[in-house]
């Protein structure tokens, strides 16, 4: 039997004597008879109710510990004392309420301490009465009672989301299973794949190809992705020059009067721009452009030869019916990964200003890898605005900006033990600190706790499904199956 | 003595008397006794025959027994009773009652629990209850002058203890036996018959009976005992039985001699009563081998400790016993206003105030 002991703005406190089968993370209706109305309540920790006399048995236990005998008790008064001693106190959150039968936001009322009546809500009713995974629903996952779960894919559209966690505990499996889930939804999305884990998803474990399979493009910069100087355009590049590859502002100064010179003439190619800084007369501006040229050119990202060169727009446009470029970053230095992803996203911009694309999703794996500070916000605001719909996936919860939790829209946070991590994902506004630091603790391998408009903000404890695709995400292990290659 | 031989003899009539009663309560409804988070203990109505002593010595010395604990094997046998109150209904109170028989043998010390027996205590039972009882376990045809309900639950207590204690001198031999209390016989709960016949045959098979009691206070020549007595001089007694005697003995009827004993070095001391039909020498040898069998903590025997540690209820044990009469016996719980706490709030005190303010149930 649960009943009310304490209400404190959204906490609630529940005493559950004789224990029920209600654990961290489930659901609790609190039915007020007298209104019709109920409150939708979660257990975020659960622990021994404060019942009195406890330190006095427990002492009395340590006194007589020794001591043998029997007990004539023949009313079997003990197995009462029993459940008294075992009752719970839940701590709850109160996460929703229902008037009429239906699911409403109006919290600001108090049921009836002595008459409502609390009973586990099973995640299916939730699920229901949350409206969760109604409509354009794909399937993710399963939650702890067995509920199967799947969400609206509105509630990814749009929308920021960070995944999260402590190594293998499943965040780049959930990762591709959202990516799979848009693809198969013509969603057009692009992966930035720090570590060669995404290319592959067009195959099965066993290497076959899958349904999606020609949805699926890896490209690898400065291999089968090269472009033009002139597809790069002065404004991409000199953001690369100076953002990633430090140029001061004189010298950036001077590349721009070299790269108009060049339009002017017809001769924007690599061999005469480098003649062409070589030409400059101060020694100062021309050794520093041209370590900087040098730099861009070792990365073979940038080419003349037209067969080779390749554009963004060709390359969305064969995943234009839903599909995914996943840009391989494996194996590349920090500042070619920083110019990679500097180009793309500077590209991406344009090609959504121009309405070339209507929007894209992005999936940023260990973005602090690449991605500089100052693009946090423009990914937040300016790039959400124009259509770019992120899903920072990361291990290090503080190598992702405060602003960023503050404003994301959906938080797939996986096992934590860290305070320091808990601390940081719990300044997210979609969700109360005790509920991540609490849950977030005990959540077993592949199981997420799911904040934010996924649920409708009825955060779930979920377990991930399995994939069928090639996932390559396992750790490559020094005494492992000689199979794994 | 095994145990089995105490574990099989229930004092059936206490359960056949406590269900008869709990049943009369069917479609009342019961106000329990609030329990508060904080609530250090709870109060009991204890023996009317442990009064504190005031005497006068003038000019007399009073020389301390010295006592050498004497370490032939002997059993110890103690025994304690306790009561409480559960909570009032319509009709009158809920309580239960439970006693305890702690002894000490080779491999350490064993205990038989009897209880707890509850009984709902109503204006039109409690003669029945009472003195069916009595005259069951006290074996008198006498019809007793019954005290209010508010004194049941000490009263039913002592039932059970009296009872326990007869059982004790009739299973055990050569043994020393430790009631709680003292062999003090003046109150109803105290027949002079019925002790007498207890103390009769526990000597019949060569018990000591050595009662001890907590709550008595000897005051002397305007001393209290305790300061009388050297900590040099523990373990030993202070035979106080002709002072007592002289100043009480008018209108108490006393079954044992009177010491003050001080088994350790400290600052307790307790009255010790031993069975004054015991030669003198036999009741001194009795108590050197208590000491010598016994743990003895601040001058107090752990045979009686535990008998009491085990007999009493605890807060969570009185919360499990409201919750059994509301499940076995269709009581209805309610939370009536109490009006010593509508009016007095925390000052309320009382017997059935609550001092945490948080009951649970």
């Amino acid at each position: 039997m649960m009943q009310i002991y304490k209400i404190d703005g959204i906490n609630v406190q529940v005493i559950c004597c004789p224990p029920e089968d209600v654990n961290k993370g489930d659901y609790v209706l609190v039915e007020d008879l007298a209104t019709a109305k109920a409150l939708i309540i979660q257990v975020v920790n659960s622990g021994y109710a404060n019942v009195p006399g406890i330190l006095e048995d427990i002492l009395r236990a340590s006194s007589t510990e020794k001591v043998e005998g029997v007990d004539l008790d023949p009313l079997e008064m003990r197995s009462f004392v029993n459940i008294i001693k075992d009752a719970e106190l839940l701590t709850c959150k109160i996460r929703g309420a229902i008037d009429k039968g239906k699911l409403s936001n109006d919290v600001n009322w108090i049921p009836s301490r002595s008459t409502s009546r609390l009973k586990k809500l099973p995640d299916e009713d939730l699920i229901k009465l949350a409206g969760i995974g109604q409509e354009e629903a794909v399937d993710i996952g399963v939650s702890k009672g067995g509920g199967k779960i799947s969400i609206n894919i509105s509630s990814i559209d749009g929308k920021m989301n960070i995944i999260t966690g402590k190594k293998e505990t499943g965040k780049s499996h959930l990762s591709k299973l959202l990516l799979l889930r848009l693809v198969s939804r013509g969603g057009v999305c692009i992966v930035f794949d720090v570590n060669g884990e995404y290319v592959n998803l067009g195959y099965t474990k066993g290497e076959r190809k899958t349904a999606l399979h020609d949805k699926f493009i890896p490209l690898t910069p400065g291999k089968d992705f090269k472009v033009s100087l002139q597809y790069a355009g002065p404004g991409v590049l000199l953001r690369i020059m100076e953002s990633v590859l430090e140029l001061p502002a004189t010298s950036a100064w001077e590349f721009r009067r070299i790269w108009n010179e060049l339009r002017v003439k017809g001769a924007l190619r690599l061999e005469y721009m480098r003649s062409a800084i070589r030409a400059v007369s101060n020694n100062y501006i021309q050794d520093a452009l041209l370590r900087r040229f040098e730099s861009l050119i070792s990365t073979n990202f940038f080419t003349d030869d037209v067969e080779k060169a390749t554009t963004l727009d060709k390359v969305l446009e064969k995943v234009s019916g839903g599909g995914a470029i996943i840009i391989n970053l494996q194996n590349m230095t920090s500042k070619f990964r920083q110019i990679v992803v500097e180009f793309m996203l500077s590209k991406l911009s344009q090609l959504l200003e121009d309405w070339f694309l209507r929007a894209i999703f992005l999936f940023a794996e260990e973005a602090h890898l690449y991605l500089r500070e100052t693009y946090w916000d423009d990914i937040v605001t300016r790039m959400r605005h124009l259509g770019v719909f992120t899903t920072f996936i990361t291990n290090q919860p503080d190598s992702i900006s405060e602003s960023v939790y503050r404003q994301a829209d959906n938080i797939f946070l996986f096992n934590f033990t860290n305070e320091h991590d808990l601390e940081i994902v719990s300044k997210a506004s979609r969700v109360d600190s005790e509920t991540v630091n609490v849950i977030a603790r005990q959540l077993p391998l592949h199981h997420c706790l799911m904040l934010g408009k996924v649920l409708n903000d009825f955060p779930m404890i979920v377990r991930i499904d399995s994939l069928d695709e090639e996932t390559m995400g396992e750790t490559r292990l020094f005494f492992a199956n000689p199979k794994q290659k | 003595m095994e145990i089995l031989d105490l574990s099989q003899k229930a004092p059936v009539d206490f359960i056949r008397l406590g269900s008869v009663s709990l049943k009369d309560v069917a479609d009342l409804s019961l106000r329990p006794r609030n329990i508060g988070l904080h609530e250090a203990g709870f109060e009991e109505l204890g023996y009317a025959d442990e009064q504190n002593f005031v005497a006068e010595v003038g000019k007399q010395r009073l020389d301390p027994i010295r006592l050498t604990p004497i370490n032939e094997t002997t059993q110890v046998l103690a025994l304690d009773t306790s009561s409480i109150e559960l909570g009032e209904t319509d009709a009158g109170l809920l309580c239960a009652v439970r006693g305890t028989i702690v002894w000490k043998d080779r491999n350490g010390y064993r205990y038989t629990r009897y209880g707890p027996f509850i009984f709902h205590v109503t204006e039109a039972n409690k003669e029945y209850l009472y003195n069916g009882l009595r005259q069951i376990y006290f074996g008198t045809n006498d019809a007793a002058p019954v005290p209010s309900v508010l004194w049941m639950p000490g009263r039913l207590r002592n039932i059970l203890e009296r009872w326990l204690q007869g059982q004790l001198s009739q299973n055990c031999e050569n043994s020393i036996l430790l009631w709680d209390g003292s062999l003090t016989a003046w109150t109803i709960d105290s027949p002079v018959a019925l002790i007498s016949e207890m103390l009769r045959t526990a000597r019949g098979n060569g018990n000591v009976v050595l009662a001890i009691s907590k709550k008595t206070k000897f005051v002397v020549s305007g001393q209290r005992v305790a300061d009388l007595i050297d900590d040099r001089d523990a373990p030993c007694l202070l035979d106080l039985d002709e002072i007592i005697r002289r100043e009480y003995g008018s209108y108490l009827c006393f079954f044992g001699r009177v010491y003050a004993a001080k088994f350790t070095p400290s600052c307790f001391s307790f009255r010790l009563d031993i069975d004054k039909s015991v030669p003198g020498e036999a009741g001194i040898d009795a108590v050197q081998k208590l000491i010598g069998n016994d743990l003895v903590v601040e001058s107090y025997p752990e045979t009686l400790r535990l008998a009491h540690i085990l007999s009493k209820f605890s807060a969570s044990e009185v919360i499990g016993m409201q919750r059994l009469v509301t499940e076995n016996y269709d009581i209805r719980v309610v939370s009536r206003p109490d009006v010593r706490q509508v009016l007095f709030g925390p000052y309320g005190g009382g017997r059935s105030s609550s001092l945490g303010g948080e009951g649970l149930l």
